[in-house]
């Protein structure tokens, strides 16, 4: 395979990292249809957004690894499709938020999408061991006959630890601006009520 | 020398994250200012400019 391998070593973190950012997506989005928690909606937003960032890492370096090696830029193989699904999923959060007005609502239908949506990430996860796909088969905890050489795994495992690091950074200065933006609109509010309660 | 398909995802890669970066810190400075003006507003002691008409 050559140098081109290395692709490996950010496309599989990539994809980690957007099926760990759906869970959270997931565990924000029940804990707002449950508490109601402003929080639980600002993480559910950041790490639908952050994950959408990774989500495209992992689509746009797969068929550049793809390509030398398979002769062709994409086939719409199970894990492949289910990959471009769940970027699809990210997407439509994000649209979802953005184009109803209300704030509330908005919240609440996200919530909706990002609950059912998780369905597709542990089938995702799954494919290439349920089905037979052109994607290779997978590396870590694969089964009998999988595996890395111990200085590949060594090299990956840094590699997944630094993608998750970077999502964190990322997903916390996100959480900062939509607090931040939380404040500025109550307090927007705020200064608009307050004559009329005098 | 380096696989030019190597070179293209790692390049990719870093694109995208600088992008982003960039977003992250372009909507705080946006937020920022939208804080500065409203400090202004609230300094000139006029809080009721603010309501929606």
């Amino acid at each position: 395979m050559g140098e081109v391998q290395r692709i490996f070593y950010i496309h599989a973190p990539s994809g980690w990292v957007a099926g760990t950012a759906y869970c959270i997506v997931f565990l924000g989005s029940v804990i707002y249809l449950w508490k109601r928690s402003p929080f639980a909606d600002d993480l559910a937003h950041a790490a639908a957004e952050v994950g959408f960032i990774f989500c495209s890492c992992l689509l746009v370096t797969g068929p550049m690894w793809a390509k030398p090696v398979w002769g062709i830029w994409w086939t719409w193989d199970a894990r492949l499709t289910l990959s471009f699904v769940l970027w699809l999923l990210f997407v439509s959060y994000l649209m979802l938020r953005s184009y109803v007005s209300s704030p509330g609502r908005a919240a609440t239908l996200a919530a909706v999408v990002g609950i059912i949506g998780f369905v597709d990430v542990p089938i995702d996860y799954m494919a290439i061991r349920w089905w037979r796909t052109q994607h290779p088969q997978p590396v870590i905890a694969g089964g009998e006959g999988s595996g890395l050489d111990p200085r590949m795994f060594l090299t990956f495992i840094v590699c997944v630890g630094a993608f998750h690091c970077l999502f964190s950074c990322l997903l916390v200065q996100r959480l900062r601006l939509a607090r931040a933006r939380r404040e500025l609109s109550a307090i927007r509010r705020a200064l608009a009520i307050r004559p009329s309660e005098d | 020398m380096v696989n030019k398909y190597l070179f293209l995802a790692f390049s990719a890669l870093w694109v995208i994250f600088f992008l982003y970066a960039w977003s992250l810190s372009w909507r705080q400075a946006h937020l920022e200012k939208e804080l500065k003006e409203l400090k202004n507003k609230v300094g000139k002691g006029r809080p009721s400019d603010s309501r929606p008409s």
